[in-house]
């Protein structure tokens, strides 16, 4: 048996623990059961405490898996053992949830039961995979957080587990969300295609089907993605094609929902082409964001990519582009196209000109986050979020009540007469500051001394 | 066994390890030693393949940490200066999970467990949960983890810091032992006398750089230091010392004299019978125990 889960077993399996567990859900479903009442039956408080237990809890277990371990500094020791990333990945992430699993496994049975017993095979199969799949995500959501924090080297306190625990739950209600379009109770989306069929890439494809492999093939990108971070972490190295993989999939996967979007001004009059282009983007730039704000920007890192360009090192220097570096790429190579795509097809340029600003809104963001870096602890990070406050909000509100409208577009993609002046000034600030950011990481304060003792010694 | 070459590591404002190159030859005792904040610890994580330095390249049995960090994980066992054990699980269930982790096989676990138990002298405790042990018994048990799957580098990052005396004796008892037992360690530490009952070798870290550039010799385990004291001056105790075979004086003067000999009590014997014989009194007559700190300090002031 893989040893990480099995110290877990020995740490979380206590027998008593067990019975416990089993007592009190026994006790639970009996008092709802006695209770008769119509509107919350046994299947219901089934469904409720397997999200409390398995989606809840397990969040927080699963985000202390490695933090605890840090926190206990038995993790250097974990480090040094022979186990292969993927043995450490399930160990600790199975591991550390197995008695929410435990107490999940039997929600689960109470709700596959009572949905055998009112839809039939096909719907209690479906619920056992969703449910599963939801778990698995949450947790796994919440795990790669904390390790991506990890990375990070802060010390992390139960505010920061707390975070990850949200992501992970931020997951769960995603899916929850996206699953609910199949539900024909609910009915979200209907005025789209309606609940039993999804348009994806111009196809109808039946709903159930589409989400349950969506939410298969998220959940294995999901554990993917783990599993890479617990390589770095084992010190091995990580090539750039799984992430590269990822974006091409995200952005086919993101692309394919054209017919989603409200057919509002923002989307009046473009074609297919340019709206999947668009949600490619989208989605690209939302990932942009995400990971410079996660993924710590190391000075030193920055310099020894820059040493490895400049000594043309061109695999070691692609091997160790981060993801928000990857990401960025692909917004611009993916905006290019779109901004192309639009001046060739469209008399009018608005669109155009308003992605092509947004580009270089983008260059400008990311610059600050890795501006911001050299501050201590995580206050770099949450100066550029309030940075980015000011500039997207509280800036243009003041401008605004000056009146001066016009000067709105050194803060976000604007429409103006003179179409070219935004990306202009967008595209200035992004390079100044990407400049300035570049210039920061080269500097170095050598050599080491000991009237200033290096962290580790 | 471990050869390290230019090792850079920098922190985003600092350089804590500027272009250091060494080697620890094998089935030796390496001391580690320098102020506070001087990169020990960083190097010592950079042996372990725990951090990635700058540039430069650590080997270890010829692998590379840069490409095999996995394959050295496997060789080593470190002891980290904070250190954390499972409280929770017994001495017996932190072992075997450690020899299990370091990829022993389940039917050589037990084994695995009791020996290291036994080396550190915990065997008759493996029932007691690791956080009901006294601060001593901890160290033994973090080093019994580090050791359980016979690695061929040992690394210690301040192994005996808050260990009483006898405890420390143990400790250089234990390594002494793991070494003779074919295990070349490295023992980082800025408290020379703990270094001094087991070292043979020093390397002297300072702001990042090694002191005088390579390892100093401090200890020859077959040919120790000794020192002689008579009570009555002689000025011609040099040439005396200087024409015994197999005996090279270090420091000599008419009432003193550091030199080293052979550690076989025989010759020791027979040595001081002459010394007695040409009519010095000795008075004193032993083994130096400031080998270590009498390097440390001359390496110092040169450097």
């Amino acid at each position: 048996m893989n040893p990480e889960f099995q110290r877990n077993l020995w740490l979380e399996l206590a027998p008593r623990r067990m019975i416990l567990m089993i007592v009190l859900l026994a006790l639970g479903f009996l008092a709802v059961a006695l209770g008769g009442s119509k509107d919350f039956t046994v299947g219901g408080a089934a469904e409720w405490l397997f999200y409390l237990i398995v989606v809840v809890w397990g969040t927080r277990n699963a985000a202390t898996a490695v933090v605890g371990e840090i926190r206990d500094r038995t993790w250097d020791m974990q480090r040094l053992s022979s186990l292969t990333p993927g043995e450490m990945t399930w160990g600790k992430l199975l591991g550390s949830t197995i008695f929410n699993w435990f107490g999940g496994a039997i929600c689960l049975a109470v709700m596959t039961f009572d949905t055998l017993t009112h839809k039939g095979v096909t719907a209690a199969f479906a619920d056992i995979v969703y449910y599963l799949a939801i778990g698995v995500i949450a947790q796994a959501a919440s795990f790669l957080a904390s390790l991506i924090a990890v990375r990070r080297r802060q010390a992390h306190s139960r505010l920061d587990v707390f975070v990850y625990q949200v992501v992970g739950i931020a997951a769960a209600v995603a899916v929850n969300s996206v699953w609910s379009i199949a539900d024909p109770a609910t009915m979200h989306l209907a005025h789209v295609v309606g609940a039993d069929v999804i348009a994806w890439w111009g196809m109808k494809l039946d709903a159930r089907l589409f989400l349950l492999a969506s939410l298969a093939i998220f959940a294995g990108w999901l554990l993917t993605a783990c599993y890479r971070e617990m390589r770095l972490e084992l010190q091995m190295r990580n090539g750039a094609l799984v992430w590269l993989a990822f974006l091409v999939f995200i952005g086919v996967y993101a692309g394919g929902f054209d017919a989603w979007l409200p057919n509002d001004k923002s989307a009046e009059g473009l074609d297919a082409v340019s709206l999947r282009l668009g949600l490619a983007v989208g989605v690209y730039a939302s990932l942009t964001y995400l990971m410079v704000f996660l993924e710590p920007k190391d000075r030193v890192h920055y310099r020894w990519l820059g040493s490895q360009l400049s000594s043309a090192r061109l695999g070691a220097f692609l091997g160790g582009l981060q993801a928000w570096m990857m990401a960025y790429a692909a917004t611009l190579l993916c905006g290019a196209g779109l901004v192309a795509w639009m001046l060739e097809h469209y008399r009018d340029m608005t669109h155009a000109v308003e992605v092509a600003a947004g580009l270089g809104f983008l260059t400008r963001d990311v610059s600050i986050f890795v501006l911001m870096r050299g501050l201590p602890g995580r206050r770099g990070d949450f100066a550029a979020l309030g940075t980015l406050f000011a500039l997207y909000v509280l800036a243009p509100v003041v401008v605004k009540a000056l009146g001066g409208e016009n000067l709105l577009i050194l803060f976000y993609p604007q429409a103006m007469p003179l179409l070219w002046i935004g990306p202009l000034v967008a595209w200035v600030e992004g390079l100044v500051l990407a400049a300035l950011a570049l210039s920061r990481a080269s500097i170095r304060n050598s050599p080491a001394g000991r009237s200033q003792p290096s962290p580790a010694s | 066994m471990i050869e390290v070459s230019n090792l850079v590591y920098e922190y985003p404002t600092q350089r804590a390890l500027d272009g250091v190159s060494l080697k620890v030859a094998p089935q030796t005792i390496t001391a580690l030693v320098g102020p506070n904040g001087a990169g020990k610890t960083t190097l010592l994580r950079c042996l372990a393949a725990l951090e990635t330095p700058y540039d430069g390249q650590v080997t270890i049995e010829g692998l590379d940490t840069a490409t095999s960090p996995r394959e050295i994980h496997a060789l080593l066992g470190y002891l980290p200066d904070f250190y954390g054990l499972y409280d929770e699980l017994s001495v017996r269930r932190s072992l075997v999970h450690a020899a299990r982790a370091h990829g022993i096989a389940p039917g050589a676990a037990g084994a695995a467990c009791g020996k290291a138990a036994s080396r550190v002298g915990l065997a008759d405790r493996l029932e007691t949960p690791a956080g009901q042990l006294s601060r001593g018994l901890r160290q033994r048990l973090a080093i019994a983890q580090s050791i359980v799957h016979e690695p061929k580098v040992l690394l210690l990052d301040e192994p005996a810091a808050g260990l009483d005396p006898q405890a420390r004796r143990d400790l250089s008892a234990l390594l002494v032992a793991l070494k003779d037992g074919g295990m070349t360690l490295v023992v980082s530490s800025h408290i020379l006398a703990e270094l001094e009952d087991y070292c043979s070798e020093m390397i002297i870290i300072e702001d990042g750089r090694i002191a005088g550039g390579k390892a100093v010799k401090v200890r020859d385990v077959e040919r120790p230091r000794y020192l002689l004291e008579i009570a009555t001056a002689r000025s011609d105790l040099k040439d005396f010392l200087n024409v015994r075979a197999g005996l090279d004086v270090i420091e000599v003067d008419q009432h003193h004299a550091l030199f080293t000999f052979t550690r076989n009590p025989s010759a020791r014997a027979k040595l001081i019978r002459d010394l007695i014989g040409a009519g010095f009194e000795v008075s004193s007559f032993g083994e130096s125990t400031k080998a270590l700190e009498d390097a440390y300090f001359a390496q110092v002031a040169a450097s």
